[in-house]
């Protein structure tokens, strides 16, 4: 069973950041919010979605995270997702503000993602201090793909729900190699 | 929260509305009223009618016209929201933005430069899906304009029902249109929603049409 996280405050705005990729989903899914309590581990992939803008809320609730240290099956974070990953392992938040179409270059060979495309960006903050990632891509101000160096833990800045879906589908076909 | 929505009239925004309705307080509807018929943001044949839209919703309207220039029409939308949150105290905004990131990116940035929250509730939803959710939910809609092929004089003025979304359905396949209209193809007026206090009856309506492009345009509507 795959697990869909929202990060959002705002029930209005989940129509928006999560239901478009529930949508892309084809297999049997759950979704959830991350205020929810949660057992993670009957999870086989877990996919932590964005939220809008103006959202901080998440950033104030870290501890509600502390699972993804303990978790050891694929997770993919998509922008307030990849902020919360990285800031599970030790990553610091900066000011980086992207609205709109980015051109990324993929900066290390992976599985989920290849050479350059544009992707839709909506958020206020990047991250530093990502010792314990491999960066995976990058636009030309700010790191955009990133996985944890020892698990199947991805997290990606942009929105592929709105252009390039077919990673959220490569992450739900990755081979997890007897994982789960 | 209170918000303004940005309202033209048509099903799109009047629906994204509706479903923001459920959560947050409308407080004011914006419509801008674009002087250039090939406007890139704010296009409708009938936007002059959101009026009477609003008296039968119950909620004030705040219409901003722009002459439609390219990027002077964003300054009028920001003058209208800088408006909306001094009468309103508004802290956001719900649009009916489906697939355009065009329209998203412009939307978001202003908001953005506003410290407002935004809300795009049909935000890469399913066309065939919103029609349908549309009739379900007793819209009433019509089709007020057309833009491309293969969509003729006979679709002004025609009522949103169940055997024109398998027609929509259909020249999706055929044509590659977007059923919704979301690419330009169509516009639409509502006529009634569950919001709406009383039902708008069109009482006199001209078409102007000639090689694919054509407005239905309402002369004349009353509330019943």
């Amino acid at each position: 069973m795959i697990l869909l996280i929202s990060t959002c405050s705002e029930k209005l705005s989940e129509e928006e950041f999560v239901k478009p990729i529930s949508k892309i989903i084809q297999q049997k899914h759950e979704i959830k919010n991350y205020s929810e309590n949660i057992e993670y581990s009957k999870y086989e992939k877990i996919l932590i979605c964005g939220t809008a803008l103006k959202d901080n809320e998440y950033i104030n609730d870290l501890e509600k995270f502390d699972w993804i240290k303990d978790y050891n099956n694929p997770i993919f974070g998509i922008c307030s997702g990849m902020q919360v990953i990285a800031l599970s392992f030790g990553a610091k938040l900066t000011k980086n503000k992207d609205i709109g179409m980015l051109k990324i270059k993929t900066t290390k060979e992976n599985r989920l993602i290849s050479g350059e495309f544009y992707a839709y960006e909506l958020h206020g903050n990047g991250l530093s201090k990502l010792d314990k990632f491999e960066i995976l891509a990058k636009s030309d101000k700010s790191v955009q793909a990133i996985k944890l160096k020892k698990k199947e833990i991805y997290g990606i800045m942009f929105h592929p729900e709105v252009r390039n879906q077919d990673i959220i589908r490569t992450f739900l076909n990755l081979d997890t190699g007897g994982l789960s | 929260m209170k918000l303004a929505a940005l309202f033209s009239g048509g099903k799109d925004s009047a629906y994204a509305m509706y479903k923001a309705m459920n959560h947050h307080e409308i407080s004011c509807l914006i419509a801008i009223v674009s002087q250039n018929p090939e406007s890139y943001m704010f296009h409708t044949p009938n936007i002059g009618l959101t009026e009477i839209q609003a008296e039968s919703i119950g909620i004030p309207l705040l219409t901003v016209k722009t002459k439609g220039e390219k990027e002077k029409e964003l300054t009028d939308l920001k003058n209208a929201l800088k408006h909306a949150k001094k009468l309103f105290s508004i802290k956001g905004v719900v649009t009916g933005a489906i697939e355009s990131v065009y329209q998203a990116t412009r939307i978001q940035k202003i908001c953005d430069e506003l410290g407002l929250w935004v809300f795009n509730p049909l935000w890469q939803k399913d066309q065939v899906e919103l029609l349908n959710e549309l009739l379900e939910n007793k819209f009433e809609v019509i089709i007020a304009g057309v833009f491309a092929y293969p969509f003729d004089k006979s679709w002004l003025g025609r009522r949103l029902d169940k055997d024109m979304i398998k027609e929509l359905i259909s020249l999706k396949e055929k044509y590659k249109i977007n059923p919704t209209g979301e690419g330009g193809e169509l516009e639409s007026f509502v006529t009634y929603a569950p919001f709406f206090k009383k039902k708008i009856e069109i009482k006199k309506a001209s078409v102007s049409y000639s090689n694919y492009s054509g407005v239905y345009k309402i002369e004349e509507a009353v509330l019943k």
